[in-house]
């Protein structure tokens, strides 16, 4: 039962609200870092402390209300020069919005937020007292029991009120008050410094991605209004051609079909046709966000991996203002941290050796978002040492991943690829930053997920980047359609390369396998048929040529049927091995949508074999 | 007794406090409600329509609720709004420079929905008075 009963909508607007609030804070705070004295990144930071209590006073977070004076206060004293920017008071600043961040995760289970570490808040205090002993920030009695009082000499703000403005004493309730825990240890900060759980890393929040009890904010979404408003319109439009459809249609029916009638009918269903898609384009775009709102947690995240590794790294962030669908910026979340966490602990030289190599100290993680066509780019790049394509294989063949002979026959490429191996990790120690070797294959598992590949570019002693890419949506996939005999099935079109005839005097046995050539490629030709398990009855007229991240091969089918944007409706209960889904054809027709991955088997964690070899082994049945 | 034909502005650049805010109103019957993002926007929103409340925050970017009050009452066709103050604080300094300002009310968060219709009252009160005297 949730200790906010009752509040359940004013939480999670809070929670959404005060999270973005929050991780901007986080960012100015590393910007902070870097130019100490800014007075407008001071401000920003108190203001930010300053809504995050308000909020949370409504909330009866008393705990986050005590946190978040103090912080501010220190705030206060900052921006008014009565205190300087310190080593220390930042790392107990960052230890605050670490701990203020924990408690975010606490609301959103439902429980109301524990007191924060004393050493915390007596660090906090500590800060706030150092340099001025006297006149320390008093604060409303009533939400900040901790705080000094600042001595019998405070007067009564509320009697002062009453006495200025004429209006009665606010009958304030005071908030419970803090039980100081004693004991937490100092671990606890730097965890809460850090900013990230065991639970952050994607390979402990299993192949989903997403935690339980992050369901709480998945379910609403901020939407300019603007937008909406372009959605209503739309809807009225098409309200109104459906009224002059109703029209025509009693004309028709009523024996009117001259030329005028049937132009009307045209032009009536031809706008209808252009609205529609404008709704779903504009309906769409309600579910699009700014990116930005994701990238803007790594700078904190990438800071304090550094400083715990002594590196000195900045994250650059380009392309914020690039949107995607919210489902996918949830989705997105870990997987990145675990690019960027990789980046700054293994592609990142140590100060010493990137002095010898003749780089500066300082380095630069560059995360950047694009949209290149109907897809987002989503790119991690270090100026690292790079990925050794030799030591990679090494490890694989040690690790007893993949054989000597497999090794042998790697391009660079699939070298690199070797790192999406379950198993697999280059740290020669296991590092409590980078993790244990789980990460890279559940990464690209949750980028597979989202119908997105990742792929990998390096060059030894410049760095290494990382690319993801995505679809624009995940609602509406354009499919190329197939037949088999009159069955019609969907196959999502991003795999699809090209179409080709099947010339049966062309296709070859390579290893028992039919293959064709095709501009100097040796591909495997797999029939549609076989891989669904169903009768070869006749031989097949066409293929398909389609690419996934391992491979590519040629779909072998008997005919097409175009192609089509389809919107995905999921079988919810009922999955079949292969479907991704169904869609509806524009004749009504119910059409299934193949998942190629699953039905090609190299389902998640794909064994060595496929990796590697660019035959799949399923059975072909293509007279050769 | 709440004259639901009151309209009121409530400004704060936090939106999770203007809606809190606005369903405290609307708890009071009081359901004529715009919101602005900040001083600056509130302006607008003031000079453009027929507002009988405003409801501020303090601290806000661009434009401070103190400001947004002194600006208020320095425009011949606003002056006369009540306006109320919320803030998180309960300073002195904060007290005076609002009243001095001419806040009609000050209103330390977190706040019920009680202690905001005495609030309202009590601003209310004094109108009617200063309007039949």
């Amino acid at each position: 039962m949730s200790e906010f009963a009752g509040m359940e909508d004013l939480l999670q607007d809070f929670l959404i609200e005060a999270g973005d609030l929050l991780s901007g804070v986080d960012n100015k705070l590393v910007d902070l870092e870097r130019s100490p004295g800014d007075q407008g990144l001071l401000n920003d930071i108190f203001r930010g402390f300053h809504t995050i209590k308000g909020g949370a006073g409504f909330l009866n977070a008393s705990a986050m209300v005590t946190l978040c004076h103090l912080t501010e206060s220190l705030f206060d004293r900052l921006r008014n020069g009565e205190t300087a920017v310190t080593p220390e008071t930042m790392d107990v600043i960052l230890a605050a919005t670490g701990a203020v961040r924990d408690m975010f995760g606490e609301m959103e289970r439902g429980v109301m937020p524990h007191p924060a570490d004393p050493a915390l808040l007596a660090g906090l205090q500590a800060a706030i007292s150092g340099e001025a002993a006297t006149g320390a920030p008093a604060g409303p009695s009533g939400t900040a029991p901790a705080l000094p009082a600042g001595g019998g000499a405070e007067p009564d703000w509320q009697l002062l009120l009453g006495a200025v403005t004429n209006t009665p004493v606010p009958s304030r309730e005071a908030a419970a008050p803090v039980v100081v825990e004693a004991g937490a240890s100092p671990d606890k900060i730097i965890a809460a410094a850090i900013g990230r759980r065991a639970t952050d890393m994607p390979g402990a929040t299993g192949p989903v991605g997403r935690r339980d009890n992050e369901r709480q904010r998945d379910n609403s979404i901020r939407v300019d209004t603007a937008r909406l408003d372009q959605v209503l319109n739309l809807s009225g439009e098409i309200g109104l051609t459906k009224n002059r459809l109703n029209a025509l249609r009693s004309d028709i029916l009523s024996g009117r079909n001259d030329a005028e009638t049937l132009h009307a009918l045209d032009v009536a269903v031809s706008q209808l046709d252009l609205l529609v898609s404008d709704l779903q384009n504009a309906v769409m775009k309600t579910r699009m966000q700014p990116i930005g709102r994701l990238f803007q947690k790594y700078p904190r995240i990438a800071r304090d991996l550094a400083r715990n590794l002594g590196k000195d790294v900045e994250l650059v962030l380009a392309g914020e203002e690039t949107e995607i669908d919210k489902t996918m910026i949830e989705d997105l979340s870990d997987p990145i941290i675990h690019l960027i966490r990789n980046a700054v602990d293994h592609g990142v030289e140590s100060a010493t050796e990137r002095v010898a190599a003749g780089k500066p100290v300082k380095s630069n993680v560059r995360l950047e978002a694009r949209q290149e066509g109907d897809h987002i780019v989503i790119m991690v790049s270090d100026d690292g040492r790079g990925m050794d394509a030799d030591r990679l294989r090494a490890k694989a063949v040690s690790k007893g991943l993949i054989s000597d002979e497999e090794a042998s026959t790697m391009d660079e490429r699939q070298s690199f690829n070797l790192i999406f191996l379950p198993g697999f990790s280059t740290a020669e120690q296991v590092s409590d930053v980078s993790g244990r070797g789980v990460g890279m294959d559940v990464v690209r598992t949750n980028i597979q997920k989202l119908n997105g590949q990742i792929e990998i570019r390096s060059q030894q002693g410049k760095g290494t980047t990382l690319i993801i890419s995505l679809p624009l949506t995940l609602a509406i996939l354009p499919v190329l359609l197939v037949r088999l005999g009159e069955q019609p099935f969907a196959v999502p079109l991003s795999m699809v390369r090209e179409i080709l005839p099947i010339d049966v005097s062309m296709v070859q046995d390579v290893g028992g396998r039919a293959t064709m050539v095709v501009r100097g490629d040796v591909l495997p030709i797999l029939p549609l048929s076989g891989l669904l398990g169903w009768p070869q009855e006749r031989v097949p007229e066409y293929g398909v040529l389609m690419q996934t991240a391992e491979m590519s091969f040629v779909l072998a089918i008997d005919s097409f049927a175009g192609r089509e944007d389809a919107v995905i409706k999921s079988l919810d209960d009922f999955r079949p091995k292969g479907v991704a889904g169904v869609t509806t054809l524009s004749n009504g027709q119910i059409v299934l949508i193949l998942d190629m991955k699953e039905l090609l088997g190299t389902t998640p964690g794909i064994p060595r074999s496929a990796l590697i070899k660019r035959v799949a082994p399923e059975e072909v049945a293509v007279v050769g | 007794m709440a004259d639901s034909k009151l309209k009121f502005l409530v400004v704060d650049d936090f939106s999770t406090m203007r809606r809190i805010v606005r369903n405290l109103l609307k708890e009071l019957g009081y359901t004529n409600v715009d919101e602005a993002e900040d001083g600056a926007v509130a302006l607008q929103k003031l000079n453009a329509g027929q507002f009988d409340f405003v409801v501020t925050d303090w601290n806000m970017p661009n434009m401070d609720g103190l400001t947004l009050l002194q600006t208020i009452r320095r425009t011949p066709q606003l002056k006369h709004l009540p306006v109320l103050m919320i803030t998180a604080e309960a300073k002195k300094e904060n007290i005076i420079a609002a009243a001095q300002a001419g806040a009609s009310g000050y209103i330390v968060k977190p706040f019920t929905a009680g202690t905001l219709a005495e609030k309202l009252e009590k601003i209310f009160e004094k109108l009617g008075k200063s309007a039949s005297a």
